[in-house]
């Protein structure tokens, strides 16, 4: 299988301290990846090595099968954004982009239509120095998306932006990935991002600590499925044959512990129970997010 | 060529160019109008006389080097460098096309500073009576020396950006050496100092003052010069991270 980005044991050594520490992980196409640690945990030496624009201490990483530099203009196939604060304060939004655009040969037409994209046609003659910080992000945002990519990397996007803008974000990023296209996104606050990924990576002290859908992380460190039926008996009795052990709060309430919705939707589908409630309780996924990286990892 | 636009427009994008045109503009017309005015006449009757207050035009390949230095440091102080490196992955395209822009616009402050230079200062010198001596050769030859000198402080200035990211220190790097380093070393060292960018970029210009380098020898070494900034620049360019 040929994925969108594959990292092989990357490192990275800066003096006495290993940032990054033979992180290996594989995007698919059509997804969207949160790439969450604490800060200072890897992410963004980890997406600049991804990116080209640092080299790897040990191992390698390819995206669309090469690595960066490699790709006929690559800026026409990954969009990305590493800092909001990418820009000249005295030079226009407009202007940015255009300086971009002729970079790949684009038009300027496609700047301005990136901007309409981004909703900020309106101030795509000011200087960056008067936009706030949702407005950068946005431009970045804008710039990113130039070439039309099949990838977007962003990291930490929502850093700053208001409830308004990070809703923005996500139904943007939701639509982007609804075409196929795939995004990875970091972040230090898995809350920030959890409404938007299907899948989440998880690095502390340059190290992989999880990979895996959100429910399954959640299903992992302790998590508890609800479900509601008129036959509780014949689902517990189901779901013990699949190592699944219950509890029974209530009269129709099952309490599955350490498995995923899916699961027991399969196994209620297969058993032909109806079921009126199916979801996931336990800790909070920033509770896990928390345990997770405040492991101490030994080297 | 597509990052060799990018970079021009970089370039007029800002007001930091039309900053540094301004300054080059007040400072050419200050000095001219001065010198040209206030010098006795008896100390602008000679060739050599005419010729030093008429090259003066070259102090535009202090504001071409600037220019040129702005060009990668200003990438590295507002982070440009970012979008820009994934723009375009190819670190030897995008130094050419800095280095190329750096010598275009190099060439229009030379344009504009000797331009100014040189007709205020012929204008003035026939107000006050006094008829130029020079030869149309020797004119020529400072007008080409000046323009070609201009645009290769330019490409110097790229290659010091690349090699000293850090816009402050780069800015010093180059007024030290301009001002005070060199002009040490022509002082004491004349045999060695006429080698080096600034006096040989002189020698472009004509015979200004002793000691200096034929003109055409003066061209090679300032190539020079700047091939060499640009190979170590590229050279680090290629090797640094971008962070």
């Amino acid at each position: 299988m040929t994925y969108v980005i594959e990292s092989v044991s990357l490192s990275k050594r800066y003096g006495d301290v290993l940032a990054v520490d033979n992180l290996s992980f594989n995007i698919e196409a059509g997804t969207i990846t949160g790439f969450l640690g604490p800060n200072g945990a890897g992410k963004s030496t980890t997406l600049r090595m991804l990116l080209g624009l640092a080299k790897p201490t040990l191992g390698h990483a390819t995206i669309f099968g090469k690595p960066y530099g490699e790709l006929e203009e690559p800026a026409l196939r990954v969009g990305a954004v590493l800092e909001a604060t990418d820009f000249h304060p005295g030079r226009s939004g407009r202007d940015h982009l255009r300086m971009l655009s002729r970079a790949v040969g684009l038009p300027d037409k496609r700047a301005d239509d990136v901007l309409e994209l981004v909703e900020l046609q309106e101030a795509a003659r000011r200087r960056v120095k008067g936009y706030s910080l949702g407005m950068r992000q946005r431009l970045g945002l804008a710039s990113a998306l130039l070439g039309d990519p099949d990838l977007l990397v962003l990291d930490e996007p929502a850093n700053g932006l208001d409830p308004e803008g990070v809703r923005w974000l996500r139904d943007f990023l939701r639509d982007f990935a609804s075409r196929g296209r795939t995004v990875l996104i970091s972040s230090h606050v898995l809350a920030e991002i959890a409404q938007t990924v299907d899948r989440v990576l998880i690095i502390s002290h340059g190290r992989l600590i999880t990979e895996s859908t959100l429910e399954e992380l959640t299903a992992r460190v302790g998590g508890v499925v609800r479900v509601q039926s008129t036959r509780p008996d014949q689902l517990a009795l189901a779901l013990h044959r699949e190592g699944i052990s219950t509890s029974r709060p209530n009269d129709h309430t099952l309490l599955a512990q350490g498995t995923t919705r899916e699961r027991v939707g399969d196994i209620a589908l297969a058993e032909g129970i109806a079921i009126h409630e199916l979801l996931t309780e336990g800790s909070s996924l920033e509770e896990v997010f928390l345990d997770l990286t405040s492991e101490v990892v030994t080297p | 060529m597509k990052q060799l636009r990018a970079e021009l427009l970089k370039i007029r994008s800002t007001r930091t160019t039309t900053g540094l045109l301004v300054g080059l503009i007040a400072l050419a017309l200050l000095f001219t109008i001065l010198t040209c005015t206030l010098s006795p006449i008896s100390q602008l009757l000679t060739e050599r006389e005419q010729a030093n207050v008429l090259s003066f035009g070259s102090v535009a390949g202090v504001f071409a080097a600037l220019a040129g230095i702005m060009l990668f440091t200003s990438e590295y102080r507002f982070g440009t460098i970012r979008p820009t490196s994934l723009f375009n992955a190819d670190r030897n395209r995008l130094f050419t096309a800095k280095f190329i822009a750096g010598m275009l616009s190099g060439l229009i402050f030379g344009v504009i500073g000797e331009g100014i230079v040189l007709s205020v200062g012929v204008g003035i010198f026939k107000l006050r009576g006094v008829g130029l001596v020079m030869s149309g050769a020797n004119v020529t030859e400072l007008i080409v020396g000046a323009v070609i000198g201009t645009a290769l402080w330019g490409a110097i200035g790229v290659g010091i950006g690349a090699i000293v990211p850090n816009q402050v220190g780069a800015v010093i790097s180059l007024l030290a050496w301009g001002f005070v380093v060199e002009n040490l070393v022509f002082g004491f060292l004349p045999t060695i100092g006429r080698f080096l960018p600034v006096h040989a970029a002189d020698a472009m210009m004509g015979s200004i003052q002793d000691k200096q380098l034929p003109g055409d020898v003066g061209v090679m070494v300032v190539v020079a010069w700047a091939l060499t900034l640009a190979v170590v620049g590229l050279a680090l360019l290629r090797r640094r991270d971008v962070t």
